[in-house]
């Protein structure tokens, strides 16, 4: 059992490691890209974010993947099936995710995850598909087709007002300057009450939502005024030329988009860390000998475990994935990069407090996309963002062929 | 997972050079007037040769752009409309080209009074030319910026710019066809000519202004 503990430890690692070394370059690679950070402060804010989001907000899709699919009723006496089931799980998710990186085919560590829990329930002993709960599974995968549209609407909206309010008036820079500190307080109060709100589960506020929106707003006024008045005092002496109006106005949103993308590694955090670490909290959960119950809460320390994963596959590779996204995505200038990763982070953040697990892929694709609708984006390429979307049916079937298939040769072996 | 395969490649930084491109042919257009009014022959073969090369350059430009731009590209302006602004182009640079061409056929002797009248219009058709060419160049910016703002703002009120010297060059034109046409006892393959020679440069001012309509169709459409 101590070896099986110290593999799904193992792979629970490698998987962290791959998302850490793939998924976060997204939101980082376009601010460095834009100059705005260096490589180095980039990773060190994604590194500080994806660990937070993962330890404030992401025991609650934990609990989904854990409990959601599979009723851990039928498990019960049964701890054994449960942790190699959730085992494979694991592995069968971080192979398909190691195998389409390598063929550098867009695939989403949640649906993999997904699929492989289904694999595996349906060849297990005490499984079955009846075991499945099929309600659920069409819940999630309605919640893969719903979110990247949401995120598509929630960012075609942003930057439209961005360009209505800023990029079209007859001051742009001046609007600018108003716009910052309000996508500071706005990014600010969805991260606050994401924590205070059914977040935080260590500390258990256990605040109705009306509380929280008494201290979030506040707070949130506070921050537009603060940051109102940090910009007030720096541009005091500041003459912008009518040739660089524009550049200026990027430059501010730089800055908004930094903010922005440490929310979405935040995000990130909360959702992906989870449905990575989610098998791994079964599987050692199971071969630690505890009863299993389907409230056993993720603990805090495996959360962070995947958090540190996903710092040591950004050190390690991720920061190479950050550069060429960087210098490959010139389209994306900070009020788009803002755009699209303030829809995205919202977007996941909220389905999380939902217990939706989705793909943050996902719904980034619908953002750039409704940016590209508002015509922010000199050439979209559709047939790329249908691939995209439609790689969840191929990645259901997959990991889950590969999770039945490992979980068979797992329980073959006399441990 | 990095979502750089969702940037196809933007058809707007080729657009500028390919406009760069054409105004290099009509910037053409002043030299070889004057070779023609001097009656160099050995310097309009040159010209010509040389225009015929930038022509075919263009062309590359223009079906490299085409072929760049397929169907699943989703552009934020509409393709109709991009494709207008190209093949008026392309148009610019064939009339330039024509105007060379033209001026090879016969060693043409053009009394000097009518030579400022021939400038002056030959001087408007490449200033509108440039004129076109200094709205082309915000292509890149204007797609940064959305198609909206005071850059926007200031492309729109220069194509009605563009638009208004198009009209000053036909008046020129007008001008300059009294003269030759009203002249008894002139040699009727040189007035053939010089009126084919005019209506190549009407055809450059006409086209960069219809270019100037498309690309506010660009602006406003969508």
């Amino acid at each position: 059992m101590t070896l099986l503990l110290v593999i799904a430890v193992a792979v629970g690692f490698y998987k962290a490691w791959n998302i850490g070394a793939n998924d976060v370059a997204n939101g980082m690679g376009t601010v460095v890209g834009a100059g705005t950070l260096t490589l180095r402060q980039a990773i060190l804010l994604a590194s500080v974010f994806e660990f937070l989001g993962a330890f404030l907000v992401g025991s609650h899709v934990t609990e989904t993947i854990k409990g959601g699919i599979l009723p851990m009723s039928s498990f019960v006496g049964n701890a054994r099936v449960f942790g190699m089931g959730m085992l494979s799980v694991a592995l069968a998710s971080a192979i398909w995710l190691n195998i389409a990186t390598l063929m550098s085919r867009p695939v989403s560590v949640t649906q993999a995850t997904i699929g492989g829990i289904i694999g595996f329930s349906l060849v297990s002993a005490v499984g079955g598909p009846h075991c499945v709960q099929w309600s659920r599974l069409g819940t999630i995968a309605i919640s893969w087709v719903l979110s990247p549209l949401t995120g598509a609407v929630a960012a075609y909206i942003v930057y439209r007002c961005v360009v209505r309010w800023v990029l079209q008036s007859r001051h742009p820079v001046y609007m600018a300057k108003m716009a910052v500190p309000f996508g500071y307080a706005a990014t600010f109060s969805i991260l606050f009450l994401s924590a205070t709100y059914k977040g935080l589960p260590k500390l258990d506020l256990g605040l109705p939502l009306y509380q929280c929106l008494a201290v979030t707003l506040p707070i949130a006024a506070v921050i537009y005024l603060v940051a109102r008045w940090i910009i007030h005092i720096r541009t005091q002496r500041e003459r912008v030329r009518l040739k660089d109006r524009y550049q200026v106005v990027e430059q501010w949103f730089g800055w908004l988009q930094v903010m922005t993308a440490c929310y979405m590694s935040f995000a990130h955090g909360a959702n992906d860390v989870a449905s990575a670490i989610g098998p791994l909290a079964g599987s050692m959960h199971a071969f630690s000998g505890q009863p299993l119950s389907s409230h056993a809460s993720v603990s805090p320390w495996l959360m962070a475990f995947g958090g540190a994963g996903i710092v040591i596959g950004l050190a390690t590779m991720g920061y190479k994935v950050i550069a060429t996204v960087g210098k490959r995505i010139t389209e994306i200038t900070p009020t788009r990069g803002f755009s699209a990763e303030f829809a995205t982070a919202s977007t996941v953040l909220v389905c999380s407090k939902l217990g939706l697990p989705i793909s943050t892929t996902f719904v980034m694709v619908g953002a750039i996309v409704g940016v590209g609708f508002a015509r922010g984006i000199a050439a979209l390429d559709m047939r790329v963002v249908r691939q995209i979307l439609s790689s969840w049916v191929v990645t259901m079937p997959i990991s889950a062929i590969l999770s039945a298939g490992l979980y068979w040769a797992l329980m073959s072996i006399p441990w | 997972m990095d979502l750089t395969g969702l940037f196809g490649k933007s058809p707007f930084e080729p657009m500028i050079e390919h406009a760069k491109k054409v105004h290099e042919c009509v910037a053409l257009v002043r030299p070889i007037t004057d070779a023609v009014l001097a009656g160099d022959i050995n310097r309009l073969n040159e010209l010509q040769h040389q225009m015929s090369k930038t022509e075919f350059e263009a062309d590359q430009i223009k079906d490299h752009i085409r072929q760049a731009l397929p169907n699943r590209y989703f552009l934020p302006v509409n393709r109709e409309d991009m494709a207008q602004f190209l093949s008026q182009m392309d148009r610019i640079a064939d009339d330039a080209e024509d105007y060379a061409v033209v001026a090879t056929f016969r060693r043409l002797t053009i009394p000097p009074d009518w030579h400022g009248d021939f400038l002056a219009m030959v001087d408007k058709v490449v200033e509108v030319s440039n004129s076109l060419l200094t709205l082309a160049e915000h292509l890149g910016q204007l797609q940064k910026q959305s198609f909206v703002g005071p850059e926007a703002d200031e492309v729109l009120l220069k194509i009605q710019q563009i638009a208004h010297m198009e009209w000053e060059s036909d008046k020129l034109s007008r001008k300059f066809a009294r003269r030759y046409y009203g002249q008894p006892a002139v040699d009727p393959v040189t007035i053939i000519l010089l009126d084919k020679l005019c209506r190549s440069l009407a055809g450059i001012a006409d086209h960069a202004e219809n270019v100037g309509k498309n690309l506010r169709l660009m602006i406003l459409r969508k």
